[in-house]
This record gives structure tokens, C-alpha cells and sequence, in this order.
């Protein structure tokens, strides 16, 4: 048997190499034995095995029952978790890379309506951020774009590629409305208030305007071509997904009803704040709720002060399908913390192995990828990682091998590399 | 009643007043000397609030010249011209006051905004730097009656007014005027007090664009006064501090936005030696005992809030329960300023209409408020504020003549103004001896008698007649409407057609006779034919039964316990200091114990008294033990509390004194918002203490406030005693406005290049005006008897506030910390400190800390980071969240801070990410934030451990305090539990219920009315480059 050092990516060797270089194919069979193995379905088996091969995993199970002679390698886990690779969705890894800097942010284009933009083809391989990400276990992200009545398509990517194409696991996932807020932010004399906003009906007659004419053109199309409504028609059909990003509970309900009124087969609501007041009509028109990011300040004063950290709970408790989310302030460079807000929903209701279904196999339901991820199951593409502890607490959370399609990733980032470069500084004084 | 010949005489003066009695005008015709008495008789005189006589008011040439009482007024004492008007048991009362007022005053021209910065004042002419401070504004010179709205108050009873300008911090005088339509005699106290608030109003400059600037820029202002007055050198003529200094002997007048700017005004106040009397906001009774111990007299507005339409249940939501309770609250208000003895005024700012304050003031009665304390605080309460005692407010001899008729006591609810006689001219309201026409009368015309029936009061009556006709054979009553017009015994009517009854339209035209009791006149018929009728009153109109609910009952102050603060989480009473034996512990000392498992720790009296594997209390307290709870944690962690280097909540109003290069003389500690939700939050992630900073958006920013979380106590009460003073620096990207657009390119620095020069020049100004001030004590020292005697004193140095804190610095009586990325500018700020002989304390975010802590550790300064923050700007591209490793392990000082309100609630994990990202041991990596960030606040000696005699300031945690699963069980400050999760559920279930309450009242009360449907007020959620003009 081998030891984890076998499996650690070669490119480590070069100190100080700009990004990254994506993982080889895998070329032999692997079998990882001794891991705790959080399946991301809600199960967890100790002592597990883990088996993959040609980028697929073959083998999930109880150590004992793996046949190693089945496999080229066989590697002790020596006792760490394996969990399969967390997704990141509503991201804009890749779309910006320095916050502040316009030339770097490609998440926000111009327009009310323009489903046809689609974020993967902006999405950067090379961003410096992301392998800082994978670093503490994020390996997928759904790359999203920002802004507009309709900001445009988002798609799946894996972190580990050459470029863009390599990089997509769906090109085009979804579409993303900005449900209009019902209410708008006033200032007069130092004063912020919400009040309710004069043109809400004219904004929602205006999306229902623009589905109404896209419904009708993607059901019989003229000869001439509408761009914004080709890339509407996977809505109708159920191909895509409609994310709808919504807080309150006023802008929730109503997107709700256009679900119905329009008949479209999936839609999710993204923030969702509000959700786990209206669990029920979530539920009964099966529309799942990506959670906003946990670590948020709660709305109202009076709100309980954890009422952002219980939101996970309450949707678990309403039976309605929901995953969490990064977006807000520093999202891209925030996305390595995605494993914590997991963590926090842990200490806040959920069950471990509910809290790490959230931030994987539910995400990737909610995707449309989970026929290829989101869990350890045999016959998935071998995307997970290895951590040495708990990996939803930052005081454990120390991931050491990563595997995106069996490939073991590089896991080394430019931050460690300034932090070796600058330790060896200290080192030698 | 008959008509008198006075009221006559008096009606016809009402239309006919003005253009007398000014004496140094030209007269046109012959000279009118205005010699006139009116003796007001058989009235009830109000005499002050507190003294009522029976008599006759003399008033002539504007004037009260007497009162006769009781008996008195039968002697008919003999005096020329003196018209004597019956006024039938009618009460006199001093006519109103409202001290808040813009009444007369222009418009406020709307300035236009440039583009760009405005960094002095616009204004043309030797006048002061500033446009929000204008002393020089002279509210006598810009009054004219014809600006104002006078009938509004006249009719709402008042019958003076302090006006000024309501623009500005500092804004001018405030003038006393009658509300007369003579400007000269209406001016009654041309500077009847100076007049500041917070607010810059109409000033475009840049200058303060914060609470804290608006609140230095006074301070200085007073010291330029100051020194401008003594100065025998100076080369300025400044007409605003002239007119500054001029008023320092008139009243002064405050209006402030709520309760804690107050308490802020007053502090300056007892700066300077000054007593303000505040413009309040009707909350005062939220923070009372704080108010009454300004010592403060207040103007409070009236208007009470009217609630929401909280029908639908989503929108209710956006109404905070403040606002719940301040609405059922707020009519108490002026009870509980009264039972803490605090004198008041009230205005009518605020109200739709100046004549709802008698309305509200009757609430308020009903509420708790005496009538007493109700009219002292419209009459002679405000004029004694400002002075005027002997001029307005009351009614005794040689008083202007202002005074209003009442037919009754004033705050009975049924009780009418009937006259507002300002300065000695009657102004009619309501005639007194109108004919109330209303009743039952049998009219006679065309042979027939009808039922005519009037209703209604004089000048409004409505009139119909009662005709009983057949239809299908039964007896109906059919109602005629009348068009009544009445002017004085003249009437006028006019009915029909109407069918069945008139067959067209009569004009009946005629006289009242016998009171009301006998009408009779000549009319035509639909035909052109003359007619004649009467008609005989058969009955007086019955008293309108009231249909009005019952007035609910209200609660007395007595029983009504306010939260502290008040708000959702706030306490009636702030939580006691306990003596708490925590047993089965285990203790994170964040001392050289380290851990001790299965310990015990005892506070007692706010300290830390023991703590070990057992605590022995009888070697403590000998055989008496004090009242004591021991705590059996099983097994829980507990670590010091949690001290964030850098916070920006609980700040009112700006975090950016943004506009200058340095604005070191601001304060945060002087904008302490004490009601802030995010303390309570804070406080249920195990935080403390907060070094509440000054934004980074200049290279020199603004003074700290250091608060120890101390939930429901005062902003001054929440700053940490005797804690040394901090400053914000600032370096990189925010000092340069990289980030700010197109229309910030003109402010010095725009290059790290700049930054450099911009401290190198400040801190050697700092040097020379310390110089300056050795030298002048010097020279003071060294002065000759004989020079002394003469008071030929040499010329005082400029107190300037900004190089006041520089020079603290230089000298070390005051510490830096400084917002700071790249390590090339962090390099030179330490040259900077090194060349002027002082150290810097700490450099705070230092992201590329790791590059040169070397370096750091070498200059003396300590690091507070970000644990994993980077790439939101383009100077944090080289961040790592091995920072804090590589600092702590180069022996520099190392903190994790917050710099955002939600993240300081989980700074535990925070620390946690120092064990992930370099591998600190878990001890070391839990001081990063309490023992570290304690040192570089220089409180380490009282807190950020667990150690004998220290604060106790203590987080007890449900799981290891480093973990994500770690909750606080509970938070003590200075051995107060000021957050238990337990507690903290009830208060939630309190919350609820008290909102079903107020929601269930709301709606009661709200039945009928067209409420407005409710907002959300958005929280200000404050970073380091918040940047925003918030006292416009």
C-alpha cells in the first residue's frame, strides 16, 4: 500500500510557478482506502473505500468490501474525510478578479434584457482566486452573471482547466431574473427608508411581457432569428433553470405565481431571505431556494439575531430542496469560506451530513449536474477532496488532495506560494 | 345678549390696526396719539400659570397697564377714555409662544452643487471659512411679518414666536417677535438668542460632511472666537466671529435630531461653559435621566406619531418596535419630562397646523401632564427660557398685550379661542356674540306653516324644512334643504323646487328679532309675487349627543418601565453586576496558565478575583460568603471576551470625515450611537470591547471611540475610562480617492507620493505650533510685575484642535493606527515615525504585513489584519491569509479585526483561521483577538484575559471557542451578563408578544383613518470607505 504522498500532484515541485497547471488524465485506477467518506446524499460511511477510474468513481463502500486487487494503486487514507467536491453556485469566479479595478470585472453587462450573454464564455481560467478556492475543497462553481432586469445564461465549470471549454460541465445552466423590488431605497434628510415603489407594476408587466413574446416564439419560430428569445426556449421546454434572485417575501410569492402563470418546469429562487416563510407554496410548486449567504446580518432589528444562520433549518424542516450560497460583498475571493457557512448551518439545526448534502449533492440537483456530481456514487466523475479534519470548521478544514475527474489537482495557490517565498525570507535572516 | 357698543367698537379695531405708534414716522394727516383704554371686565385672568384672577384687564398702547380685582372692578373707578368691554365670564390667557420657529424668515436659497470639491466658503465678503457657520445671520433683519405665515398662528392662539433661520450648524440670531403686522412694533428682542444645530443646511462646502465635523467644526469655532477677541496680533477682520462672539451673551439655542445629539450638544456646551436650551424631538423621555442631567431647558414639538396601516402582516414588518412603542409613548412624553423636573416649551414644529397644539397638549393631559405644566409650557415657560419674562408670557401690568379669549379653561375639550388680542389689537376668531340661529322653528308662508330646522353654530348653520307627505297612503317625512345665508340680523333663504312641497324657487329675505326667537321679512314666490313670512322658534337646538368612542383609559408614567435602550433587546433595567463561581470550566487564560481544564473562575464586583483548578472562597471572603451563583458549565469553554481592533457600528451619522486631507480633531467617541442593534448582536458572538475608528478616506482621519459593549447605558457611559486616545491614519488607494470617479482628482494626495509630504508637513506644523505655545508660556512666565498689572500680555497662540492631536501624537500621549496594505508605504509611514522621534502603535488591515514584519517588529508597531480578506482592490492583490502567522511569528503584536458588523460577531472563527492559514497554536491564535488586540488599545492591564484583577469581561462558549459550532452561552462586561442565549429567547418571545400588542392597538386605533402604509428604515451598515454627506 501507498501512502497520500504518491497521489500529490508533480507541478508542486515548482516553487514559484504562476497558476497552477491542470491535472493530467488519470491514467491509473485508484483505490483510497481508510477515510471517513461523507457520501453528500446525507449518508456518511466510516472506514470507507474509495475506487476510481478513468476520471469515474468505481467503488464506494466499507473498506473490507473494496477489491484492491482491481485497482493499480491502492492508497491509505490514513483516517481523513472525503467529501465530494463543494459547489459554489450564483459565482462570479473567474468573471472578476480584482473588485476594484473596472478592466477587471466582466460580470455586468449593459441592458435590461439579455438572457442570450452567457458568463461561461468570460469565465477565466487563469483567475488567481480560484485556486485559492479549491484550496479549501470548492471545486465547481456555477459562473453567473450580474446585473439587469435579466442578467443573461449562467454555466457549470470544474477549477481545474486549460480554459473555458475544458473547464464547462454545462455551458448554459440557466437564466437569471432580478426580481424588481417592490419597495426602493429613499434618502431625505439622512434618512433611509424603503417605500414602496411606483413603478413595480410597470417592471413585472415588462418581464411578463418579454416571457409572453419569447413563449410565443420559441412554441413557433418565425424565420428570422431573436437572439434574446433563442436563449429563452430551454426555460419553456424544462432544459434550463430559472433562477429568480429574490429577497422578501412579497417579491418571492409573485415569482412563484409567474412559474405558474407561465408554466415553467423549474425555477429556483436565489437569496431568498424571506423563504422560510412561504416553505409551503415553495414546496408544492417544487421551487428550491438557493440559501444567500449565511453569514449575513438579519434584516429587521427585531429579527432574532440568528436568523440568517437558521435559514438552512427551516427550509430542511419544510422539506423544500435548497442549497447555499456565496454572493455579496467579496464573493469571488469569499468562495473559499463556502465550506464554513456549511459549518454554520450545523451549528444552527442541520444534521453534518445535511449540512455538506447542502453544499453539494442539492446543489448540484439544482444545477442540472447531478447525473455527474454532487456526490460519492459510483459511476459520478471522481470530483472530491481529502481533508485531514472536519472540513465545514476553518479550525480543521485542511484539504490535501483534490480530484477533479480522477485527476489529482494541484492544490497550491499564489498566496502560498508569497507565503513560502516570503518564510523562507524570514528563514534565512 | 346685546350687542355692545364695544364689541362694536372692537370688531370695527380688528379691521383696522395697524399703522400706529411709531413714533418716529412721518405723519400723514393728523397724529392719532392712541390713548384708548380697554378694560376687558368680568373676565377670569390668567395671570400665569399658577395665578387666576377675577377682574377687568386694562390694556392700552399695546400694553397690559393693570388689573383690577375682585371687588375692584364695581368701583368703577373713573378713567378717561376707557371703552369697558363685558366679557361675560370669557378667559383671558397669555397668548402663546412657540421658540421654534422660521416665521417671517425668506426662503432659503438652494444652492447649486458643483462638481468636484468645494473646500472654503463660497460666500463673498470678510466673513469665516465656512458656509455652515454664519453668526453674522441676523434673524432680525431678515423677518418680515409679510414673509410668514401669520393667521396660522394667530388662529392657533400664539401671539409671539423666536424665529430664525433653520439653516446651518452655526445660524444667527433669533429675533422675538409679536405676531403683529407691523414689523416695527412686532420686533420685540432683536437677538433673542444665537441659534445652532448639526445640520450645514444649504452650505455646498465639503466641510463637514459628519456628525463629528459638524460637532469639531463648533469647537473650533469657539476657540477662533476666543482667541479672535484677545488677539492683539492678528491680521484678519473675521465679521463671523465678530457677530459670533456678540451673541455669546444672548440665550443659546440648540436644535438637535434626537436624543443622543443632546447629549452631544451638551457636552460641548460643557466645554465652554455653556448652558443650551435644545430644540428636543419628543423622545426625550426615552433617555430621561440622561437629559435632566444637562441641565437643559427643552422646546419639544408635539407631533406625536399617528401610526401605520399595519393591515398587511409582510409590510407590518418594516416597522421596528421602536416605533410601536414611541407611538404609544410619545403623548407621555411631556409627563415625563415634567416628573423629572426638567423645564419645557413646546412648539408647534412638526404638526400640520399650529392650531393642533391644544389638541395634542389635551392628550398629553390625559396622559399625565398637568394643566398647569401645560400652560406654563405655552406661555410663561418659554418666555422665561429666553428672557422675555417681563415682556411675554404672562399677564401682569407694563407685559405687551398679548393674550387670547377662552370660553372656558383652556384644555377643557370643548373650549374655543374666541380672540387672540396681539400687542393690544383684537384679532376675532370667533365673534362672541354671534346669533346662533339653531333650532326648531314654526314658519308661516302662502298660508302654510312648515317645520323649518336649523343646525349647526353661527357663520356654518344649515337649515331644512320637515314636510310630512302621503305616499301610498302612508305618512312620510321629506327633508327640504335651505340655503341659509345670515349676516349678522340680516337672513337670507331660498328653497324649491321641489316636488310635491314647491313648485319653484323662493327668495325669502328678512330680520332676526328677540335674540333668535322671532324672524320675519318679505320674499317672492316662484311667480314673481311678494309674500310675507315669519317664522317662531318652538325649540333651541339639542345638544349634539356625542358620538365619540370612549376615550380609551392610559396608562400613568408611573407604570410604564422603558427599555434601555429602547429598542428590540432592550432592558427596563440594565443587568446587575453579579458574583458568579463558574465551576467544571474550561479556561482559556490567554495567560501563561494557558488552558486549564476543569477549572473554576470567580467574578465578583466587576473583576476577575480568582480563577484556578478550585477557587478557595473562604480564603476570600472568610466565613461570610456574598450572595454568590455558582455555575456548573460542564465542561464549557470560556476565553476573555473578544476585543475588536477595528469597528465601525454604533456610530451616528458619518464614519468618514471625508472631506480634508486630515481631519484629526474629529471624534468618533463624540458620535457614539448607544442604540445600536448590532451592539446586542456583537455581544452575542462574545464581543466586549470595540475600537469604534474614524473611516480611511484621508490620510489623517479622525480620533477614536473605544466602548466596552455595554447594552442599554449612555454613549458616554459606554466609552472605556481613562483609555488612551487613538487616531486613524490612512495610506494607499481610499487617501488617493482612486476609487472615487472622475470628480476627485483635485484633492492633495492623489499618489502614494503625496501621502508622504502630506504627514511630513502636518506633523512639523504639529512641532512648530508646540514651539509657538513654549514660547508664548515662556513669555508669559517671564512677564514684569508692571507688564502684568497693565495686562500687557503677549500675543496667545491660536488654539487649533487638528495639531492639538497631531502633536499628542508626537508626543505620545496619543496613538496611531493606521489603515495600511502595501509594505512600501507601510516602510515609509515607519520612516515618517522614526524621523519625528515617536512610534506607531498599529498598522491595521497591513495585508502585505508579511512582507516587512520584520521590519514592523523592529519599529515597535503591531499588526490587526483581516484573517483572509484580498483582491477587492488592487493594492490587496499580494494578500494571504498567512499574514497573521508570519506577523505573530516575527514577535510583531497581532489582531484579527472585524471592519464589518456581521463579520465581529464570529471573530472566534476568525482567530481560527490563524491555526488553518500558517499553523499558530490555537492559545496564540485565540489572543489575536483578546489579549492582542487588548495591547495594541493599551487595556491590556484591565482586559483580554483571564487573569486576577482584570475586568471581567467574559465569553462563555457552548463548544470549543475556536470552532465554527461555537455559540456564546454568555457575555459579561464588567461582570454584567449583558447577552445569555437563555435571556435572549425570552426576549424574543417579549418581542413578539409586545408587537402583537402594539400591532392589535395600532389597528383599534387606526379604524376609520387613512394611515400611511409603513417603510423600512434601512440601518447604515458602516465600512472604512463609507464615504457620505449625512447632515445635510
Amino acid at each position: 500500500m501507498k501512502t497520500l504522498l504518491t497521489l500529490l500532484f508533480t507541478a508542486l515541485v515548482l516553487q514559484f510557478s504562476a497558476q497552477p497547471t491542470p491535472a493530467p488524465a488519470q491514467s491509473e485506477s485508484i483505490l483510497i482506502t481508510n477515510v471517513t467518506a461523507h457520501l453528500g446524499t446525507g449518508e456518511m460511511i466510516e472506514n470507507a473505500a474509495i475506487g476510481f477510474a478513468n476520471g469515474k468513481i468505481t467503488f464506494v463502500g466499507k473498506s473490507n468490501a473494496a477489491k484492491a486487487a482491481d485497482y493499480d494503486q491502492v492508497v491509505d487514507g490514513e483516517g481523513r474525510h472525503a467529501y465530494p467536491g463543494f459547489i459554489a453556485p450564483n459565482s462570479t469566479l473567474g468573471l472578476q478578479e480584482i473588485g476594484a479595478v473596472r478592466a477587471t470585472r466582466d460580470q455586468y453587462e449593459v441592458g435590461t434584457f439579455r438572457p442570450n450573454v452567457r458568463a461561461i464564455i468570460a469565465y477565466n481560467t487563469e483567475s488567481e482566486i480560484t485556486p485559492t478556492v479549491r484550496t479549501n475543497g470548492v471545486l465547481i462553481g456555477q459562473i453567473t452573471p450580474r446585473g439587469g432586469t435579466i442578467s443573461g445564461s449562467s454555466g457549470v465549470v470544474h477549477f481545474d482547466a486549460w480554459n473555458w471549454e475544458d473547464a464547462a460541465i454545462r455551458i448554459v445552466d440557466g437564466v437569471h431574473v432580478n426580481w424588481p423590488w417592490m419597495h426602493h431605497r429613499h434618502s431625505e434628510h439622512g434618512k433611509v427608508e424603503f417605500r414602496k415603489r411606483k413603478t413595480y407594476d410597470q417592471q413585472k408587466a415588462e418581464i411578463e411581457r418579454f416571457f409572453t413574446e419569447a413563449k410565443a416564439y420559441c412554441a413557433e419560430k418565425p424565420k428570422l432569428t431573436e437572439v434574446k428569445f433563442e436563449a429563452m426556449c430551454g426555460l419553456f421546454s424544462g432544459e434550463l433553470n430559472l433562477y429568480v434572485h429574490a429577497h422578501d417575501i412579497k417579491q418571492i410569492t409573485e415569482a412563484v405565481h409567474f412559474k405558474r402563470e407561465f408554466n415553467i418546469p423549474n425555477m429556483t429562487i436565489v437569496g431568498g431571505a424571506d423563504s422560510y416563510l412561504v416553505g409551503d407554496l415553495l414546496r408544492e410548486n417544487k421551487v428550491s431556494v438557493m440559501v444567500r449567504r449565511l453569514h449575513s446580518l438579519p434584516r429587521f432589528h427585531e429579527d432574532d439575531m440568528d436568523l440568517t444562520y437558521r435559514l438552512p433549518k427551516m427550509l430542511e424542516d419544510e422539506g423544500v430542496l435548497y442549497c447555499l450560497e456565496n454572493s455579496g460583498d467579496m464573493e469571488q475571493m469569499g468562495t473559499r469560506n463556502l465550506p464554513f457557512y456549511a459549518g454554520t448551518a450545523v451549528a444552527y439545526g442541520l444534521t453534518y451530513e445535511q449540512a455538506v448534502k447542502a453544499v453539494t449533492l442539492n446543489t448540484a440537483m439544482i444545477l442540472g449536474v447531478a447525473n455527474r456530481m454532487g456526490s460519492l456514487e459510483v459511476d459520478k466523475d471522481a470530483t472530491f477532496f481529502l481533508s485531514v479534519g472536519d472540513a465545514l470548521d476553518m479550525r480543521t478544514n485542511d484539504v490535501t488532495h483534490a480530484f477533479i475527474e480522477g485527476r489529482a489537482i494541484d492544490l497550491d495557490n499564489r498566496q502560498l506560494q508569497l507565503y513560502r517565498k516570503y518564510k523562507a525570507k524570514y528563514e534565512s535572516q | 345678549m346685546r350687542r355692545t357698543i364695544a364689541t362694536l367698537a372692537l370688531l370695527f379695531l380688528a379691521f383696522f390696526n395697524c399703522a400706529k405708534a411709531q413714533d418716529t414716522w412721518p405723519v400723514n394727516g393728523t397724529l392719532e396719539k392712541d390713548l384708548t383704554i380697554y378694560r376687558l371686565a368680568n373676565a377670569t385672568i390668567h395671570v400665569s400659570p399658577t395665578e387666576t384672577a377675577q377682574g377687568a384687564l386694562l390694556v392700552q398702547r399695546g400694553r397690559i397697564i393693570g388689573i383690577e380685582r375682585g371687588e375692584e372692578q364695581y368701583a368703577a373707578k373713573s378713567r378717561a377714555n376707557t371703552v369697558t368691554i363685558d366679557m361675560g365670564d370669557y378667559h383671558l390667557y397669555p397668548s402663546f409662544i412657540d421658540l421654534y420657529s422660521d416665521y417671517g424668515m425668506p426662503e432659503i436659497p438652494k444652492q447649486k452643487r458643483e462638481r468636484g470639491p468645494q473646500f472654503t466658503s463660497d460666500k463673498k465678503g470678510p466673513f469665516g471659512w465656512n458656509e455652515a457657520i454664519k453668526p453674522e445671520i441676523r434673524g432680525a433683519e431678515l423677518f418680515s411679518h409679510s414673509n410668514g405665515k401669520r393667521e396660522a398662528l394667530t388662529k392657533a392662539g400664539f401671539g409671539a414666536v423666536m424665529t430664525h433661520q433653520h439653516d446651518g450648524i452655526a445660524r444667527g440670531s433669533g429675533t422675538l417677535v409679536a405676531l403683529g403686522e407691523n414689523d416695527n412694533t412686532s420686533l420685540l428682542i432683536p437677538e433673542a438668542a444665537a441659534c445652532y444645530s448639526f445640520q450645514k443646511g444649504s452650505s455646498q462646502q465639503d466641510y463637514p460632511n459628519s456628525l463629528m465635523g459638524a460637532i469639531a467644526l463648533l469647537r473650533q469655532t469657539y476657540y477662533d472666537a476666543a482667541w479672535y477677541a484677545e488677539a492683539t496680533d492678528r491680521r484678519e477682520s473675521n465679521l463671523s466671529l465678530e457677530a459670533w462672539l456678540k451673541l455669546q451673551e444672548a440665550p443659546q439655542f440648540f436644535d438637535t435630531r434626537d436624543r443622543l445629539d443632546v447629549l452631544r450638544a451638551d457636552k460641548i456646551g460643557d466645554e465652554f461653559d455653556v448652558q443650551y436650551i435644545f430644540k428636543g424631538n419628543g423622545d426625550e423621555y426615552q433617555r430621561l435621566e440622561a437629559m435632566r442631567q444637562t441641565d437643559g431647558a427643552f422646546v419639544i414639538p408635539l407631533d406625536f406619531p399617528q401610526g401605520y396601516d399595519v393591515s398587511d402582516p409582510y409590510l407590518a414588518r418594516m416597522v421596528p418596535l421602536s416605533e410601536l412603542m414611541h407611538w404609544e409613548l410619545a403623548p407621555k412624553n411631556p409627563a415625563f419630562l415634567a416628573s423629572a423636573g426638567i423645564p419645557f416649551a413646546v412648539t408647534a414644529d412638526g404638526l400640520k397646523s399650529p392650531d393642533e397644539v391644544i389638541a395634542r397638549l389635551r392628550e398629553s393631559i390625559r396622559h399625565g401632564l398637568s394643566d398647569t405644566l401645560a400652560l406654563h409650557a405655552l406661555t410663561l415657560g418659554p418666555a422665561e427660557m429666553i428672557g422675555a419674562d417681563d415682556l411675554i408670557g404672562a399677564l401682569r401690568e407694563g407685559m405687551i398685550a398679548n393674550f387670547i379669549v377662552t370660553d372656558g379653561p383652556l384644555f377643557d375639550d370643548d373650549t374655543r379661542i374666541y380672540e387672540n388680542w396681539i400687542l393690544g389689537e383684537p384679532e376675532i376668531l370667533i365673534d362672541r356674540e354671534a346669533i346662533d340661529l339653531s333650532g326648531r322653528y314654526a314658519m308661516t308662508f302662502n298660508d302654510k306653516t312648515y317645520d323649518l330646522v336649523v343646525s349647526d353654530e353661527p357663520g356654518k348653520h344649515k337649515a331644512h324644512f320637515e314636510v310630512i307627505l302621503q305616499k301610498d297612503g302612508e305618512a312620510d317625512t321629506t327633508k327640504v334643504t335651505v340655503k341659509l345665508s345670515q349676516e349678522e340680523r340680516q337672513i337670507n333663504l331660498q328653497f324649491g323646487p321641489q316636488k310635491d312641497v314647491f313648485d319653484g324657487v323662493f327668495r325669502l329675505s328678512g330680520n332676526v328679532f328677540s335674540d333668535s326667537r322671532i324672524w320675519r321679512g318679505k320674499g317672492e314666490n316662484p311667480a314673481g309675487e311678494w309674500l310675507e313670512w315669519a317664522a317662531v322658534k318652538e325649540e333651541d337646538a339639542q345638544e349634539k349627543a356625542k358620538d365619540e368612542k370612549p376615550t380609551p383609559a392610559v396608562a400613568s408614567i408611573d407604570s410604564v418601565r422603558i427599555p434601555q435602550p429602547f429598542m428590540a433587546y432592550g432592558r427596563p433595567q440594565l443587568p446587575e453586576q453579579q458574583t458568579v463561581l463558574f465551576t467544571n470550566a474550561t479556561l482559556w487564560t490567554c495567560e501563561e496558565e494557558g488552558v486549564i481544564e476543569g477549572g473554576q473562575l470567580l467574578i465578583h464586583e466587576g473583576k476577575v478575583t480568582a480563577l484556578g483548578q478550585k477557587v478557595d472562597l473562604e480564603a476570600l471572603f472568610g466565613k461570610k460568603l456574598p450572595d454568590m451563583q455558582v455555575w456548573d458549565v460542564e465542561g464549557a469553554h470560556i476565553t476573555p471576551g473578544i476585543v475588536d481592533e477595528h469597528s465601525h457600528i454604533a456610530i451616528s451619522r458619518g464614519v468618514n470625515e471625508a472631506t480634508q486631507t486630515s481631519s484629526a480633531e474629529v471624534s468618533i467617541g463624540t458620535v457614539v450611537d448607544s442604540e445600536d442593534i448590532d451592539i446586542y448582536r456583537q455581544l452575542s458572538g462574545g464581543v466586549t470591547t470595540s475600537q469604534l475608528l474614524h473611516g480611511s478616506a484621508n490620510p489623517v482621519g479622525g480620533q477614536s471611540g473605544l466602548i466596552k459593549l455595554r447594552w442599554g447605558m449612555t454613549p458616554d457611559e459606554m466609552l472605556v475610562e481613562d483609555a488612551d486616545g487613538f487616531i486613524k491614519f490612512a495610506l494607499g488607494e481610499n487617501v488617493k480617492q482612486s476609487n472615487w470617479g472622475p470628480d476627485n482628482t483635485e484633492r492633495f494626495p492623489q499618489t502614494r507620493m503625496g501621502v508622504e509630504q502630506v504627514f511630513y508637513d502636518l506633523f512639523i506644523r504639529a512641532r512648530e505650533y508646540e514651539a509657538e505655545w513654549a514660547a508664548y508660556d515662556e513669555a508669559v512666565e517671564n512677564l514684569s510685575r508692571r507688564q502684568r498689572r497693565k495686562g500687557e500680555l503677549p500675543p496667545k497662540p491660536r488654539r487649533d484642535l487638528e495639531l492639538d492631536a497631531l502633536l499628542e501624537v508626537l508626543n505620545s500621549e496619543r496613538f496611531v493606527t493606521c489603515h495600511s496594505y502595501r509594505q512600501d508605504e507601510i516602510n515609509m509611514l515607519m520612516h515618517v515615525a522614526d524621523s519625528m522621534g515617536f512610534t506607531l502603535n498599529t498598522f491595521t488591515h497591513i495585508l502585505e504585513g508579511y512582507k516587512l514584519a520584520d521590519k514592523l517588529a523592529a519599529h515597535g508597531a503591531g499588526g490587526s489584519s483581516f484573517s483572509d480578506w484580498w483582491a477587492y482592490k488592487f493594492e490587496v492583490k499580494d494578500a494571504i491569509p498567512h499574514n497573521g502567522a508570519i506577523l505573530w511569528e516575527q514577535g510583531v503584536v497581532t489582531a484579527f479585526n472585524s471592519d464589518d458588523a456581521e463579520m465581529a460577531r464570529r471573530l472566534n472563527q476568525e482567530a481560527a483561521k490563524a491555526v488553518k492559514y500558517g499553523g499558530v497554536p490555537e492559545a496564540e491564535a485565540l489572543k489575536f483577538v483578546t489579549l492582542n488586540p487588548a495591547k495594541l488599545l493599551h487595556l491590556d492591564d484591565r482586559i483580554g484575559s483571564l487573569k486576577v484583577g482584570k475586568d471581567a469581561d467574559i465569553a462563555v462558549w457552548s463548544d470549543h471557542p475556536l470552532s465554527i459550532y461555537a455559540k456564546a452561552r454568555a457575555t459579561f462586561v464588567d461582570g454584567r451578563r449583558y447577552y445569555d442565549r437563555e435571556e435572549d429567547e425570552q426576549l424574543r418571545d417579549k418581542i413578539r408578544e409586545e408587537r402583537a400588542r402594539l400591532i392589535q392597538k395600532m389597528l383599534d386605533a387606526g379604524e376609520g383613518k387613512d394611515l400611511p402604509k409603513p417603510s423600512e428604515k434601512v440601518p447604515h451598515h458602516y465600512h472604512c470607505d463609507t464615504v457620505t454627506d449625512q447632515i445635510r
